[in-house]
């Protein structure tokens, strides 16, 4: 890598340009519509590492029947795959990778982004009821020493429209259908 | 009572080792907070069920109805029997100097039958357990609504020797695993999950972070539990300590009955979740997604989230609740970590 050598140097600010952040968000945002589209919950989410993404994920709790296959942990699994596809070191990997999902990680996917020690968090709107980086328990900067790093939050963009796809999902809904009823 | 805890003896040797006690929630657990609240005597005990009446009119103690409006003086210095409380400090009009004049300035109360007032301290919530109603009493007297079992749990005793043996075999079922993952390189951390409808055993799981850094015990366990309903997205075949009993002798059975009326549990929806370490915050959550009944721990940790750093079990707000108790098998349990652990161990095997 060709910022592998640099970047132990010392604790150089890693984050997103701007370009990179809406490019990598509208991708994130086209997962979450094709999910809508497919009668899953709408969050997308990608990691991107070195302008490349290494992991892509929206939620896989139906088919799984594993109440923890959030997107965000899915995404996770395809970075580690990756990596061991790539020949490429984990933990140097994640260190220089930043998550783009369209709703805040909740409480154990914040848990697990810190396990990774993933730098950097872009969402779009809050989860209210299950947010880890602060709306309801703020585990992404919480002084958790065996808990992995502590990560940054850039929230709110395009929020909204975040916040629309879900109540379009939950509006869907059939009353009967508890099977779908998730928790982000 | 008695024949069935005789016929349990033998085991008591090994249950009586431990306790399991409850992880409460940060209301039912923390201290009394008290507020302070102007009192007076009554110096003519004829007037009170007036003073009574007529204060509960002007200041209704909104928010405290869990304090007694009057309390009886039982020390012998004071020449009177009865207190009465007024109001609190925050309700009483902005006047200087206190007396009995300014606290009741409209007709409502007549001050007749009233000492002169003085500040008191009162519990500002209604007590949740025992210990909390006995510290707020020593204020002020307190109604106390009991959970029985919170206070029974509170002191130990909730569980009787033949719930406390099944809970020591399936808390033993976690501690081999958690062997079986040290033998491995990986955390000496154990987990099985328990229908206590049936008391079958789902799924037994231990710590496989040498693989990837999120498989967890609980992870690994939650996942078992998918694969014995038909799902799941690991394969951990190659520990032959991580097991699941399929669900599906129990399906045959039932599913011509009741296919289209009974959905399948959702996940973990009733069980039990053993496992020799309080969980982390991304395990604990997990568990509420999962919507486990009750969860039972041997140590605790660090960053557990199950008591120690957070209480996601009793999270507001969150969709799901559980019970949660610590300490069973709590010495062997501390053991898997400690350096000692294989002398204690081989101990435990005489
Ligand atoms: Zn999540
Ligand atoms: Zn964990």
């Amino acid at each position: 890598m060709a910022t592998g050598e640099s970047s132990d140097a010392g604790p150089a600010r890693f984050g997103p340009t701007e370009e990179e952040l809406g490019r990598w968000m509208d991708s994130a945002f086209h997962v979450a519509g094709d999910a809508l589209e497919n009668g899953e919950v709408p969050v997308g989410c990608l990691l991107v590492y070195d302008d490349e993404v290494v992991g892509k994920g929206r939620n896989e709790v139906n088919e799984s029947k594993n109440a923890t296959r959030h997107a965000e942990m899915v995404a996770l699994d395809q970075l580690l795959a990756w990596c061991r596809r790539s020949g490429l070191d984990v933990g140097r990997v994640s260190r220089r990778t930043a998550l783009y999902v369209t709703v805040e990680p909740c409480i154990m996917c914040a848990a697990a982004l810190r396990f990774l020690n993933i730098p950097v968090v872009v969402y779009g709107c809050r989860n209210e009821r299950f947010g880890g980086c602060g709306s309801a328990l703020d585990v992404s900067s919480a002084d958790l020493p065996q808990t992995g790093t502590s990560f940054q939050c850039v929230s709110g963009h395009r929020a909204e429209e975040a916040v629309e796809m879900l109540k379009t999902f939950y509006k869907q809904e059939n009353p009967n259908g508890d099977q779908k009823q998730l928790c982000l | 009572m008695e024949p069935q805890a005789k016929r349990w003896k033998g085991m008591a040797c090994d249950t009586d080792s431990w306790v399991a006690y409850p992880v409460l929630s940060d209301e039912q657990s923390q201290d009394v907070e008290l507020i302070e609240a102007f009192a007076a005597p009554i110096v003519n005990k004829r007037e009170t069920s007036r003073l009574v009446r007529e204060l509960n009119g002007l200041y209704p103690l909104n928010g405290l109805q869990h304090v007694k409006r009057v309390r009886a003086v039982k020390d012998k210095v004071s020449h009177h029997p009865l207190e009465v409380l007024l109001c609190p400090v925050s309700d009483a009009p902005d006047a200087e100097g206190v007396s009995i004049e300014t606290l009741l300035p409209s007709d409502a109360v007549s001050p007749d039958g009233l000492g002169e007032p003085f500040l008191v301290k009162v519990p500002a919530r209604p007590p949740l357990t025992r210990p909390q109603f006995e510290l707020a009493s020593q204020h002020w007297p307190t109604s106390f609504h009991e959970d029985k079992q919170v206070t029974v749990a509170l002191r130990g005793e909730l569980f009787s020797p033949p719930q406390k043996a099944r809970m020591h075999s399936y808390m033993a079922c976690a501690l081999a695993a958690a062997k079986a993952a040290r033998e491995l390189g990986m955390e000496a951390v154990g987990a099985a999950v328990v229908d206590p409808a049936t008391e079958r055993i789902i799924a037994v799981s231990h710590d496989c972070r040498g693989d990837h850094p999120l498989h967890h015990a609980v992870m690994v366990c939650i996942d078992l539990v998918a694969r014995s309903q038909g799902g799941g997205c690991c394969s951990f075949d190659r520990y032959p300590a991580c097991r699941f009993t399929s669900a599906a002798s129990d399906v045959i059975q039932t599913a011509e009955a009741d296919a289209e009326a009974t959905p399948q549990p959702y996940i973990c929806t009733g069980y039990d979740l053993y496992v020799t370490r309080e969980p982390c915050v991304m395990c604990a959550m997990a568990l509420v997604h999962s919507r486990i009944g009750r969860v039972f721990y041997g140590s605790v940790s660090a960053d557990g989230a199950l008591g120690t750093k957070f209480k996601v079990h009793s999270q507001k707000d969150l969709n799901h609740r559980f019970d949660v108790y610590k300490g069973v098998l709590a010495r062997q349990c501390e053991n898997l970590n400690s350096a000692h652990e294989h002398v204690e161990g081989s101990q435990d095997l005489r």
